[in-house]
């Protein structure tokens, strides 16, 4: 196939107009149908690409909805990598300007969530810290703590309920009435060979966001306090030793003490 | 450490935070690797450093491509090619 018929080819699979010019069918009959057919299979394997992918969100919306929203993103978003498994990152952001969905406020960040999800799933696998590395650190130096994060780490923040939502509707939690409709952070992580979905602490956030990004763990410590009077050191403390979310530490100043890994 | 505050608020919350977490994070999940059941570019990733690897099989099937499975349900799984391995296989010629 010339590189001409492949973009007239490729063009037509978006677009409901008549097949490229010049296509012939194996029977040479009627390759309007068959380029039909494949049309079909394009748009069928990528809608089912995405119900994979956002198998919550379909949950929510239902299936009916869920496919036709599909087809109009797929139709605007053709894939660009050959790689199916990355295809839809941007999906959550269609449907936060779908209007459809509009009254569906927090699905675009359940559908976030859902993304995140699925990247700490591909990332490479990493131990997670062994909390008794912290015990044996001179508490005098515990503030110059730096910490590695995993790398299949995102700390994931909405606005909405975003968290319950997508808990409720991936049977981690039961399916009862949402009485708070705050906020919601958690961290996505995968310390094994399952991903983990963690909900936050007030302030929990800021706190992980600043340790992920190299900030020793006193300036993250007194951050946290600052922004969010909630906030409690211990507790997070322990959900970020319980989560994997970190796999080593090391002291901000290497050539003053010793290592940790 | 400019703030001995926040330095003795670490220990103390430290302190109760490793009494909180009785169990090591590192726990198995119940999940094994299983090679050569998964359809061509749907494989998930052998990991390691640089990963870019997950949905790169080449053929359905490849028996040095993994997929993650449910602890115990690995050598029961059919293929045309046989049943599924818990070692890596060779690669496609």
């Amino acid at each position: 196939m010339s590189a001409a018929t492949q973009t007239a080819f490729a063009a037509g699979l978006f677009a409901a107009t008549p097949p490229p010019a010049g296509l012939t069918a194996w029977n040479s009959r009627a390759p309007e149908r068959r380029y039909g057919v494949y049309r079909n299979n394009v748009s069928a394997s990528l809608t089912g690409a995405l119900s994979s992918r956002f198998p919550v969100a379909e949950r929510i919306v239902g299936l009916e909805f869920f496919r036709a929203m599909a087809q109009a993103f797929v139709l605007l978003h053709p894939p660009r990598s050959p790689l199916l498994l990355a295809y839809g990152d941007d999906f959550p952001d269609f449907v936060a300007a779908f209007e459809p969905a509009r009254d569906i406020a927090y699905l675009p960040d359940v559908m976030r969530l859902e993304v995140a999800r699925g990247r700490a799933y591909h990332a490479a696998d990493a131990a997670p810290l062994d909390p008794q590395a912290l015990a044996a650190v001179d508490p005098a130096r515990l503030g110059d703590l730096v910490f590695t994060p995993h790398p299949a780490l995102s700390i994931f923040s909405s606005p909405h309920p975003a968290v319950s939502i997508w808990a409720m509707n991936a049977g981690e939690r039961p399916l009862t009435p949402l009485e708070c409709w705050d906020g919601e952070d958690a961290l996505v992580v995968r310390p094994q060979m399952i991903v983990e979905v963690t909900p936050l602490p007030p302030g929990g956030a800021i706190f992980h966001r600043l340790l992920a990004v190299g900030e020793t763990l006193g300036l993250a410590a007194e951050a946290a306090m600052a922004a969010e009077e909630r906030f409690d050191l211990s507790t997070n403390l322990a959900v970020l030793l319980r989560s994997g979310a970190f796999t080593a530490i090391r002291e901000e100043n290497p050539d003053e003490h010793r290592h940790h890994a | 450490m400019k703030t001995t505050i926040v330095t003795l608020a670490l220990a103390g919350s430290l302190a109760s935070a490793l009494a909180t977490i009785a169990m090591p994070a590192a726990a198995e999940d119940g999940k094994e690797k299983c090679y050569g059941i998964a359809m061509k570019g749907q494989n998930d990733c052998a990991a390691g450093p640089g990963t870019t690897c997950a949905g790169t099989s080449k053929i359905d099937y490849q028996q040095n491509a993994w997929k993650l499975v449910p602890t115990g349900t690995c050598v029961s799984m059919k293929t045309p090619n046989g049943h599924g391995m818990l070692e890596q296989g060779m690669a496609p010629a």
